[in-house]
């Protein structure tokens, strides 16, 4: 698979047509359509860097959902449980994964840190897990952009690919008009900037939807447990390994 | 009481600042001032937090070596007791709220997550300092700041000379290697880096002596001005356009070179020493002509503890109470107005209790009958 990467011309870097054959094939349990997980974009930065390195240095950063609030233990995290997704789905690859997540935080406070994580440990992919605390302390949307595209524009103006991780699915704020509005910034800038975007609200709420008696909320019904972290693991995973191996519209055969 | 002065003003007005920084995304965020300048009220108030160390030195000179580090010391504690105390409180805060308003999303905010899920270790970690809540980590580092008082104190008064390039070393050192203190149980490290920000203390603390330094950067008042006013429009420019080095762009070692806030990389500093170039001597002005915010901010600014303490447990009711009842304007104003309110009563109330004491002189001072 890696191979087939590596003899990969620079056509890969164009296009939004995806190869979901490579993608790593996704739990029953977590099995949602590929439209609903992720926004295509693509990664040419990790594809030039995985061209040359044989380490892939990721950071993970944002909230409670990267930390793993509501798991059972810190390798029940989604950043922990991607990192053997990643190393079986890129072999001969392998895959550090820094865990950065600080429950409740903002946004504008993530974008200082990932100011300061950048210069000190240089990234090559940073996975950035956003936007319900803004939406719950009622940040204003146009504030929350600027600081998210700011971030964006400044890590992919460094070669830097950044993967955006949206709001979890909660029935509660389902019709919270600054929740909607976070979402709408959130899927604004990744189509603007392109760059990649898990749209996790979708994908959970397919799950909530279509298997009624799977439990991937904890007891709260705010924060997942392992299973809705598995599925977050496995959702990111599968946008990511699928806009790798993005291919050109026209090469189509 | 003492009058209002140039110092307790501008304390207050950082305080001020700090809570209303503190509650993001409140419409009166966008007047403070870091909306045009680098650097923000964190380096305003560890710089003038420097600058009064010097006061409380100066009020001990005569008194030997041991008595001034009983004194700074107790000063040190003080602070960590403080600090102890409003974590706990904002814990309980938003657990109140968590199960008033049946949010229990509300026990992840700012880092409380791990209180709640992991108590045992973050118990431990909060005792630490290891472990702080976010927009909570400006007194944990005041903790280690006011701890190495004494050794300042006692550094400047057998070797003054030392005391500069003994900071300074530590700041090259801190950001040449990168090295910070670490946060446990959640794997990190502190957001604002100790072994960085002492030198903004320290700077603080020299140029408010009537020596060295201090004395130079008096006697040069005027170059430093028009040195100044330069930096402070750069810092402008840098705010409005939000530009931010990239680390790709710049030499080795990058600290140096970016606007690294955890590291307080230089051109923060270099644009708060500006400020406080281009600002000093502005205070007989702004008492003259708008003496009524001055006195309030002095006020505030004459007890820092007091006010930073409800100050900080005053944003965080602000963002329970916009998530509850939404972020119009009105809720804005009416939060920022009762906040700013509260913090000049629990600053009036020991003013006012000494002076009933002056009043009415206590029983142990009358000649016993």
């Amino acid at each position: 698979m890696l191979a087939a990467l590596l003899g990969g011309t620079t056509s890969v870097f164009a296009a939004p047509a995806q190869d979901q054959s490579r993608a790593p094939a996704m739990t029953p349990d977590c099995a949602v359509p590929e439209n609903d997980i992720a926004n295509p974009a693509p990664l040419p930065n990790l594809i030039a860097k995985l061209k040359k390195k044989t380490t892939i240095h990721i950071l993970a950063i944002g909230s409670s959902s990267t930390y793993g609030t509501g798991a059972s233990s810190s390798v029940a995290s989604y950043p922990s449980r991607l990192r053997p997704i990643l190393v079986k789905a890129l072999k001969g690859v392998d895959i550090e994964i820094t865990n950065r997540g600080v429950a409740g935080e903002m946004a504008q406070t993530t974008a200082d840190r990932i100011i300061d994580q950048v210069a000190l440990e240089r990234p090559d992919l940073v996975l950035w897990q956003l936007g319900t605390n803004d939406a719950l302390a009622r940040v204003p949307p146009d504030e929350f952009e600027a600081t998210v595209r700011d971030t964006v524009s400044w890590l992919k103006a460094q070669d830097i690919d950044v993967v955006l991780v949206g709001l979890q699915y909660v029935p509660r704020f389902a019709r919270d008009p600054s929740y909607v509005a976070i979402r709408r910034v959130l899927q604004k800038i990744a189509t603007e900037e392109n760059v990649l975007y898990v749209r996790r609200y979708q994908a959970m709420r397919f799950i909530e939807r279509m298997r009624a008696n799977e439990r991937i909320m904890s007891a709260d019904h705010f924060h997942l447990n392992d299973l809705g972290y598995r599925c977050m693991a496995e959702h990111v995973a599968s946008a990511v390994i699928i806009n790798l191996f993005a291919k050109p519209v026209h090469s189509h055969e | 009481m003492r009058a209002p002065n140039e110092i307790d003003f501008w304390r207050g007005m950082a305080l001020a600042t700090i809570f209303i920084n503190h509650i993001p995304g409140n419409f009166f965020e966008r007047f403070t001032f870091r909306n045009v300048s680098l650097s923000d009220s964190a380096e305003l108030f560890v710089f003038l937090a420097g600058w009064s160390l010097r006061f409380q030195t100066n009020r001990s000179t005569g008194v030997p070596v041991f008595g001034l580090v009983l004194r700074l010391g107790s000063r040190a504690m003080q602070v960590y007791f403080a600090q102890l105390v409003i974590t706990e409180m904002a814990v309980a805060l938003l657990a109140a709220a968590a199960v008033y308003y049946d949010a229990s999303f509300l026990l992840d905010w700012h880092n409380a997550a791990a209180v709640f899920s992991d108590p045992v270790k973050t118990h431990v970690g909060m005792i630490l300092l290891t472990h702080q809540l976010g927009y909570f980590n400006i007194l944990p580092l005041y903790v280690v700041l006011v701890a190495c008082a004494p050794l300042i104190a006692i550094c400047a008064r057998y070797a003054s000379w030392l005391v500069l390039p003994l900071s300074a070393a530590l700041y090259v050192v801190t950001l040449s290697t990168g090295i910070n203190v670490p946060s446990w149980p959640i794997g990190g490290s502190w957001f604002l880096n100790p072994m960085a920000w002492q030198f903004i203390y320290v700077l603080g603390f020299v140029m408010a002596g009537k020596d060295g330094l201090g004395d130079f950067v008096r006697r040069h008042r005027k170059v430093f001005f028009a040195l100044g006013l330069p930096v402070i429009v750069c810092g402008l420019a840098v705010a409005i356009t939000h530009f931010s080095p990239r680390p790709d762009s710049v030499p080795s070692p990058k600290l140096f070179f970016m606007f690294d806030k955890t590291f307080l990389s230089p051109a923060r500093l270099i644009d708060l020493l500006a400020l406080a170039a281009v600002f000093a001597g502005s205070f007989p002005f702004l008492m003259r002509w708008i003496p009524l915010p001055v006195r309030y901010c002095s006020l505030l600014g004459r007890h820092s503890l007091n006010v930073f303490c409800v100050g900080s447990l005053l944003s965080l009711t602000g963002q329970i109470v916009r998530f509850a009842y939404g972020g119009a304007l009105l809720t804005d104003a009416i939060m920022v107005s009762v906040g700013l309110a509260i913090m000049g009563i629990v600053a009036w109330l020991p003013e006012k209790r000494d002076a009933f004491r002056k009043a009415v002189p206590s029983t142990k001072s009358l000649p016993a009958s």
